[in-house]
């Protein structure tokens, strides 16, 4: 809608006299407290009271409003102010539109990142998906996903935002180590299964097929426990099983950290943190006890 | 290709025996489960004598006291020390009292957390020694018998190697001293893992998680078989009363304090510094040639958790010319719970602590006698089921190097 093309339609006079009457109920409802003063017992000479502070409030806010109303019953200053109001329209189409646009260019932003991603971690050769699915997958998250968590935080809530990011950060981690961890227990397991088909195999060729179960599950548990003696001993399985254990202290550390802020602030119960501190006291100042009177017993 | 001759007849009649027998099973199964269980462990009459903080003292009194010198026993902190009297018939305690030793044992008790900062040093020189001089001033006695197993052996040689004096003779069982050896998984995961920090993560190290660890040790034995084992015998009251006994102890597991449990860690699996003489608490160093009492080293030929290897070494670095191991063809539990070790164990210590109790002024021996000491076979008990050993002997000098007990 274009504001120079509009016409003078009465409405301006029709508002004014509207801006004049309110003024002067305005005016006329302030005239009336010199009354409820005295409602509280204070005089005017003393405004120390809360009803003499109210009744200055009132009167310094009434005079604001009629001021503004006074100026808004003028013509001139009407008009202009329904022209104004002619332009929030465009303003807001112009605001909205400039959000659209950047949050689409953000999006489009993401969509590539998100496309690319894994394109900076190294071509793996997925031939061999089992040793190396679970590497790739941590390496994109470290490389594509984690810098999300380490956007600074801003405001008030920063450190709550930032140690919430680093427990979602910390608990992925943990879930990736995880899950590598039981992949890794597991292989055993496939390795002796295809063991097993092997033997039952070559025995049916032989016509050699046992009659009894428990012959079978005896070669599957034996063929397992060796799996799992060349797994366990090996530098790779140990070096998992590290990161599993620095992650899940890891992990805990952040949902502590959280957990001990949420606890203080909301509500009244000491935290381990609180408690590990006063225990650590206790445990000083009861050694030192013990020596002092160690010394005692032995000067007696 | 030719066709294999499998006889599927046959496999279907074992198929239609193997479900009449389950069901067979499960009824005498559910008749065993349904009715009272003897499962107590423990049952041992005793009387708490000493507490301090979490840490008490049990006292087993024999009917009949033989021995001048009481045995106090130190378990590890892994575990509780239930395992040495785990039922009547099967006990190390109950032994014991029957050769008329006066048995003292150590209860760690359960940690919490504020028991996080309290270290190796505050076990040792703490509560053993207060423990130690209690048992001292309650019987006027100058030094006692100590007995440590695995980690509570590992404490009563830093112990011994502080407290020489209080200290009569020292026997240790499953005790690692060596820890630079990849025999043991154990071993290879502490030395290259940082476990020590799931300690520090949890106030203490969880039993639990512990527990986890060792079950992971060999899964297919320990998660695994053992189960299949328990429902083919579940119809067998007896197997099912030891099995859930033993179940009990092995899952009733303490938290260790993370302080002690990384020190340990730190100083022993990482650092091996204990078997070196290097290892230090409450500012003295645990020099091991400081340990001049009599030794008996025990340990187990198949223990998976500490291996040979942790242990034979102890003798060799000690201070004491009268020394001696004694490998069984055992595991790590084995040595106190099987029967066969019944018969072989607890009865050698009895004997071994009777042979050294007459033996108060022990003369020092002559450094200019030992160049003419020569060796000898000695004749061992075969009832004992002993074999031959290597003896080098003096009237107060002997070293009996290691022999298998099968």
């Amino acid at each position: 809608m274009d504001g120079k093309d509009k016409k003078q339609t009465g409405a301006e006079e029709m508002f004014a006299d509207w801006m004049k009457s309110a003024t002067d109920f305005l005016g006329g409802l302030t005239k009336m407290q010199p009354g409820w003063p005295d409602m509280f017992g204070s005089t005017a000479d003393t405004p120390k009271g809360p009803a003499q502070k109210s009744k200055k409030a009132w009167d310094s806010g009434s005079k604001y409003f009629q001021a503004l109303f006074s100026s808004f019953s003028n013509p001139e200053n009407l008009s202009g102010v329904f022209k104004g109001m002619d332009a929030v329209p465009d303003f807001m189409t112009s605001i909205t539109q400039q959000t659209w646009d950047g949050f689409l260019e953000l999006q489009k932003q993401w969509m590539e990142r998100a496309s690319k991603a894994g394109q900076q971690t190294k071509a793996y050769n997925f031939d061999d998906i089992d040793q190396d699915t679970f590497k790739t997958i941590r390496e994109i998250y470290e490389n594509e996903f984690q810098k999300f968590l380490k956007i600074p935080a801003l405001g008030l809530n920063r450190f709550h935002q930032e140690k919430i990011n680093r427990l979602i950060d910390k608990y992925t981690l943990f879930q990736t180590s995880l899950a590598e961890f039981l992949y890794v227990f597991s292989i055993p397991l496939e390795k002796a299964s295809a063991v097993m088909q092997e033997n039952i195999e070559q025995m049916a060729e032989q016509g050699d097929i046992n009659h009894d179960f428990k012959d079978y599950y005896n070669m599957w548990v034996k063929v397992l426990e060796g799996h799992y003696m060349t797994l366990l001993k090996s530098s790779e399985y140990t070096q998992v099983m590290d990161n599993t254990i620095k992650s899940l202290v890891q992990y805990r550390e952040a949902k502590n950290d959280l957990l001990c802020d949420v606890l203080q602030q909301q509500f009244p119960v000491p935290t381990n943190r609180d408690m590990d501190e006063l225990y650590k006291e206790i445990y000083l100042l009861k050694k030192k006890v013990k020596e002092l009177s160690r010394q005692v017993n032995s000067d007696q | 290709m030719n066709k294999p001759k499998i006889a599927v007849d046959l496999i279907l009649n074992k198929i239609a025996e193997s479900t009449e027998k389950v069901k067979v099973r499960a009824q005498k199964a559910s008749e065993v489960l349904l009715s009272s269980l003897e499962t107590d462990l423990a049952v041992t009459p005793h009387e708490i004598v000493y507490q301090e903080d979490r840490v008490s003292l049990k006292y087993y009194k024999p009917e009949k006291v033989k021995h001048k010198f009481p045995l106090l026993l130190v378990y590890a902190l892994i575990n509780r020390e239930t395992m040495l009297d785990l039922q009547p018939g099967r006990s190390v305690v109950e032994t014991f009292l029957k050769n008329g030793i006066e048995v003292y044992m150590v209860d760690w008790g359960y940690p919490t957390r504020k028991d996080q900062f309290v270290t190796i040093d505050d076990h040792v020189n703490g509560y053993m020694d207060n423990i130690v001089d209690f048992i001292r001033k309650k019987h006027d006695i100058p030094h006692v018998n100590l007995m440590g197993i695995c980690m509570g052996g590992a404490f009563s040689v830093m112990y011994s190697a502080l407290h020489p004096e209080k200290i009569k003779n020292l026997v240790t069982t499953v005790t690692p001293t060596n820890f630079d050896t990849d025999t043991g998984l154990l071993h290879i995961w502490m030395k290259n893992t940082q476990a020590f920090m799931m300690g520090e993560s949890y106030g203490n190290m969880p039993g639990d998680l512990m527990n986890l660890g060792f079950l992971l040790l060999n899964p297919a034995r320990l998660i695994i078989d053992k189960y299949v084992g328990f429902f083919e015998n579940i119809d067998n009251k007896d197997f099912v009363e030891n099995f859930v006994r033993m179940e009990k102890w092995i899952f009733d597991s303490p938290d260790i304090p993370a302080a002690t449990f990384k020190q340990f860690i730190e100083d022993c699996y990482q650092k091996n510094l204990l078997i070196q003489s290097k290892m230090e608490l409450g500012g003295k160093r645990v020099d091991l040639k400081n340990i001049t009492m009599p030794l008996l080293n025990f340990y187990g030929k198949f223990d998976h958790l500490v291996p040979p290897e942790a242990c034979e070494l102890l003798t060799k670095h000690v201070g004491s010319k009268d020394t001696e191991d004694i490998c069984l063809n055992t595991g790590h539990i084995g040595i106190y719970v099987s029967s066969k070790c019944q018969e072989l164990f607890a009865p050698k210590v009895a004997a071994w602590l009777k042979e050294r109790e007459s033996d108060e002024k022990k003369a020092k021996p002559d450094p200019a006698k030992k160049k003419v000491l020569g060796k000898k076979k000695a004749n061992i008990n075969k009832t004992s089921g002993l074999v031959k050993n290597t003896l080098s002997k003096s009237s107060s000098n002997k070293k009996i190097s290691a022999k298998t007990v099968k």
